[in-house]
């Protein structure tokens, strides 16, 4: 009887010992694998091949696009416009679509290219002129009603005449109520489309102007292009073209505008300076 | 000229206007009542002569929101085996890294895939059908390719388009082994947000922290590294002693650290490529809060010498020790500017634990924090405009953000115990801990607005943490 209890007991005591021993084991300082050298990425150069866009839609009556390529000459001019198959093994990234012409090179694409609008402009599908029978006395009642109740700063309409005027030719008469309320249309349209890039260091001195030219139908013709940008420097020039980027996007996103047809000659060529002051 | 309309904007929703006005078609077209108002207004206009200048109009606010962008699978000619997998399923794995990568910045919001309407091969990737993925109201696209490489690597090609004006805005080709692919996947998320941003990428980045275990009494921590998302996982020290503050080293291979080995608490070195942990010194008395200087040549440490603590300074390959302060009190925490001419720490020479900043070589100290509690761990930004810091008070700590000279104090995070902060390699982004009250301690991030804040994971409780540099 004791032997059997001895036996159990000295049985109960290999299994808390080797209970013991587990959990020990468990906190013992395992030998930790040698930490691994860091796995080596090369970077392949693929900037010696032209960059291309895609070919101009027929809405968008864009110019050809090209980017510039910040290495001279490409590689190699071959009018195959065919894209060529996946990359096997090379280490240039295959060129896809090789441009025929060669492309003229400068450093880094601060700026969209000046697209050069088509004359060939699209019919745009407008509707007869409205507003022919104008009743004005309803209309400016109503505006009357509606200004005040409109929470909208009153419109700073002096500049924008003076510069209207003295850009225009002699005989234009530019009424500046009419520029300005057209200018408000249209900052009303495009500023929510606007994502300005807010945590930039440089933001807050930072504003570009866009160019942009419509059809009648409200629909941006070619690319939008940067007229002036400020607060650029040498150290900035990856967040002033994203900068700049942001604002092109907002034109070409919130596009066709609805703006009155009558009025066409006013909007066909818009200038919008992005300011992000309000926001920073 | 105002603050820019917007569409909605309740302010001028009161406005109503009748429908029998003679411009039905055109102004049901339009989006309110406001732009109805002002079309109205034109309307009362007509028929000006034609104009050269354009007009001219101000934006001055638009909406601050994430880019959605698309990042549909990376295509592949055929499916090669490599040792991660096929070059099929690799370039499924790659875009969702990328995926997650540009999303965890907050600055971008990635398509749900399921909305594409087309997969993307080969051909599409260098000529997008740009049509296609405005229908899905992606502003940008990223696509790719993987490739199999003779020697057992992969390439992985990386492009990426501006969708609206249907443009290239950058490529790039990345070689690496088949186990390297997250690397790559990473590489083309850095170039993504970098050209889309204007500014340098920080997911190709590691974090090194301390992972702790066990109860309060008796509390494990080990060193451990991981990849800024939390993937590669591994811990560096065994857990026999208490470490503490991990530092990176510039060239992301050493790291500094305080471990109690041989209960000497003394500031170590750890090889990353090879495991070596050695003492920086044998010096008689306590040494922590290592940091590395931007070149790492040197460390600057506190030392503890008859009873007051102090910033030292070491140069690594000459040993030769530099005392930068002398005032009693504990001076600790030191971290150097970026251009490595001033240093920032923290002291309670003044009566409470404050931030000072001094020149590189210990001339001109000056408090820099003042205000309501206490202020500790400050860093310096890589970009070198802002301090990070924690701020004790009111019974909390937050991590905080301050300029250089003291001013613009902005606290980014609002819990009970949030504290230790370091900076993402581009200096958007703040890695630091969070205690729950008798809970578990964990890692989070926050931006610099103080938005977008997440939890980083990690397979234990983690504290501690220090972000490398951008990996070569």
């Amino acid at each position: 009887m004791t032997e059997r209890r001895a036996l159990l007991a000295a049985a109960a005591a290999h299994i808390i010992l080797f209970a013991a021993l587990s959990i020990g084991w468990q906190f013992a300082p395992k030998p930790l694998a040698p930490a691994e050298e860091m796995i080596p990425v090369d970077f392949v150069d693929i900037a010696d091949v032209p960059r291309v866009t895609e070919a101009p839609k027929p809405s968008m009556k864009a110019a050809p696009q090209e980017t510039v390529t910040p290495e001279p000459a490409p590689v190699e001019p071959e009018p195959t416009p065919e894209p060529t198959p996946a990359p096997t093994d090379a280490v240039p990234l295959p060129e896809p679509k090789t441009e025929p012409k060669p492309v003229p090179t400068k450093p880094a694409p601060p700026k969209p290219v000046p697209p050069k609008p088509e004359p060939a402009k699209k019919p745009a599908p407008e509707k007869p002129r409205e507003s022919k029978p104008l009743d004005t006395s309803v209309l400016s009642n109503l505006i009357d009603k509606a200004l005040p109740k409109a929470r909208v700063k009153p419109l700073d309409t002096s500049d924008l005449a003076k510069s209207i005027g003295v850009a225009a030719p002699k005989q234009a008469r530019i009424d500046p109520r009419a520029a300005a309320t057209l200018a408000q249309a249209i900052q009303a349209q495009v500023a929510p489309c606007w994502n300005p890039p807010i945590g930039g260091t440089d933001v807050r001195k930072m504003t570009v102007v866009i160019r942009a030219d419509y059809a009648r139908d409200g629909s941006v013709i070619g690319q939008p292009t940067v007229v002036s940008q400020t607060g650029t420097s040498t150290g900035n020039s990856d967040y002033s073209r994203a900068f700049a980027e942001t604002a092109r996007r907002a034109v070409l996103r919130c596009q066709p505008l609805k703006l009155p047809a009558n009025l066409y000659d006013l909007w066909k060529s818009v200038e919008i300076n992005f300011d992000p002051e309000s926001m920073t | 000229m105002g603050p820019g309309l917007r569409r909605g904007d309740e302010s001028s929703s009161e406005i109503h206007t009748p429908h029998k006005h003679p411009l039905p078609t055109l102004l049901s077209r339009c989006y309110t009542p406001a732009m109805r108002m002002i079309i109205a207004s034109l309307a009362l206009l007509t028929a000006f002569p034609a104009v050269a200048a354009p007009i001219r109009v101000d934006i001055n606010s638009g909406i601050a929101q994430p880019l959605p962008i698309a990042v549909p699978g990376f295509a592949t000619a055929a499916a090669q085996p490599t040792e991660a997998g096929t070059t099929a399923e690799l370039g499924q794995r790659v875009a969702k890294v990328i995926s997650d990568d540009l999303r965890s910045s907050g600055l971008f919001r990635p398509i749900d895939p399921a909305a594409f309407t087309t997969s993307v091969s080969v051909p599409d990737v260098t000529r997008p059908q740009f049509a296609n993925w405005r229908t899905v109201a992606a502003q940008a696209l990223v696509t790719g390719t993987v490739t199999a490489n003779p020697d057992g690597g992969i390439t992985v090609g990386c492009y990426a388009y501006d969708v609206f004006s249907s443009e290239e805005l950058a490529r790039q080709g990345f070689v690496t082994t088949a186990a390297g692919w997250r690397r790559a996947a990473h590489k083309c998320a850095d170039l993504v947000y970098s050209r889309l941003t204007g500014e340098t990428g920080y997911f190709d980045s590691r974090i090194v922290y301390v992972s702790e275990t066990g109860r309060k009494t008796k509390r494990i921590k080990r060193l451990a590294v991981m990849d800024q998302d939390g993937a590669g996982h591994r811990f560096l020290t065994s857990g026999q002693n208490l470490v503490l503050t991990p530092r990176f080293a510039p060239n992301q291979q050493t790291i500094t650290y305080m471990s109690f080995e041989g209960n000497r608490p003394r500031v170590w070195l750890y090889t990353l490529g090879s495991g070596r942990q050695q003492a920086i010194g044998d010096f008689p008395n306590m040494s922590f809060a290592p940091r590395f200087s931007p070149d790492g040549s040197n460390l600057i440490f506190s030392m503890s010498t008859g009873g007051n603590t102090d910033v030292y300074r070491l140069d690594i390959s000459s040993r030769q020790l530099t005392r930068l302060t002398t005032q009693t009190g504990i001076d600790t925490a030191p971290s150097y500017s970026p251009d490595g001419r001033r240093i920032v720490f923290e002291s309670d020479r003044g009566g409470s634990q404050q931030l000072y900043v001094m020149n590189a070589d210990g001339s001109g100290q000056q408090r820099i924090s003042f205000g309501d509690g206490r202020a500790a761990t400050p860093v310096w930004s890589p970009r070198g405009d802002l301090i990070a810091f924690t701020r004790i008070g009111g019974g909390r700590f937050s991590i905080g953000v301050m300029k250089p000279d003291g001013s613009g104090e902005r606290l980014l995070t609002n819990a009970y115990q949030d504290e230790g902060p370091t900076w993402s390699p581009n200096g958007r982004v703040i890695l630091f801990f969070r205690s729950a009250r008798g809970g578990p301690v964990d890692l989070y991030s926050v931006d610099l607005s103080g938005q977008n804040e997440r939890k980083v994971p990690t397979p234990l409780d983690g504290s501690d943490p220090a972000w490398s540099p951008l990996l070569p």
